[in-house]
């Protein structure tokens, strides 16, 4: 499965794009992303400590706009959004 | 009566009075407005602007979600909601957030408002880079978003 993943807040960072592209196994989970950024970070960043905090800290949002869980099964190719600790108003 | 919008300062203007004319009515005897400002400095930093950035589907649904639980908690009838935030960088002292809120009474509209900003801070995706004097800029930590 192709997963577009949307970047906000501090994980704007990682790219000079708006997203990542990962390519995960079918009936990858959440958690199996986060494991894929992780080592997205080790690999591009050197393993960035403040990088891999940040990834570990967020929260991921489906295409349908709801915050989901760790365990939460992707299903099909689509956007997941991360969401780092928030701080607006 | 609600109202909720992000605006992308790249492409329009937050507006005080545009607030003033959605809460406006007679049924209302009370009206507070919260308008949030960049401030110059912080964690002894002087701050020179800040970059907003926000996922916006999410965050219209959270303040939806926030104005429907305000309403159950609250109870109170003929209430106006107007909510904005902007997105794009905001200077200094510049306007970030307008909560304008109208009830029938005083204590009704104080509640509301502060409710209203209390759970935008935990459960709005937005998120604050600032820019320093220096010419540095960082993200703000902020706090893992509260999902309902």
């Amino acid at each position: 499965m192709k997963i577009k993943l949307e970047l906000y807040g501090a994980s704007r960072d990682f790219s000079n794009k708006d997203h990542l592209e990962f390519s995960l196994k079918e009936k990858s989970s959440i958690n199996d992303l986060r494991n894929e950024i992780l080592s997205f970070i080790d690999k591009n960043f050197k393993g960035n400590n403040n990088f891999k905090k940040l990834v570990e800290s967020s929260k991921f949002c489906s295409e349908e706009n709801n915050i989901v869980a760790d365990s939460y099964k992707i299903t099909k190719d689509q956007k997941i959004g991360i969401i780092p600790p928030i701080g607006g108003g | 009566m609600l109202h909720v919008k992000i605006i992308d300062v790249s492409k329009e203007k937050i507006d005080l009075v545009k607030a003033q004319k959605f809460i406006a009515s007679s049924k209302c005897g009370a009206s507070i407005y919260f308008v949030g400002t960049v401030r110059d400095q912080n964690d002894n930093k002087k701050v020179t602007g800040i970059t907003y950035d926000s996922h916006d589907a999410l965050v219209i649904k959270s303040f939806e979600e926030i104005h429907k639980e305000a309403e159950a908690k609250f109870k109170f009838n003929n209430i106006a909601v107007f909510i904005e935030h902007i997105k794009g960088y905001v200077a200094l002292g510049d306007t970030s957030i307008i909560i304008a809120v109208a009830c029938k009474h005083r204590n009704q509209a104080y509640d509301l408002s502060r409710f209203i900003i209390e759970e935008i801070k935990k459960r709005s995706p937005i998120w604050k880079k600032e820019h320093y004097e220096n010419k540095d800029s960082e993200w703000l930590k902020g706090n893992p978003i509260k999902s309902s």
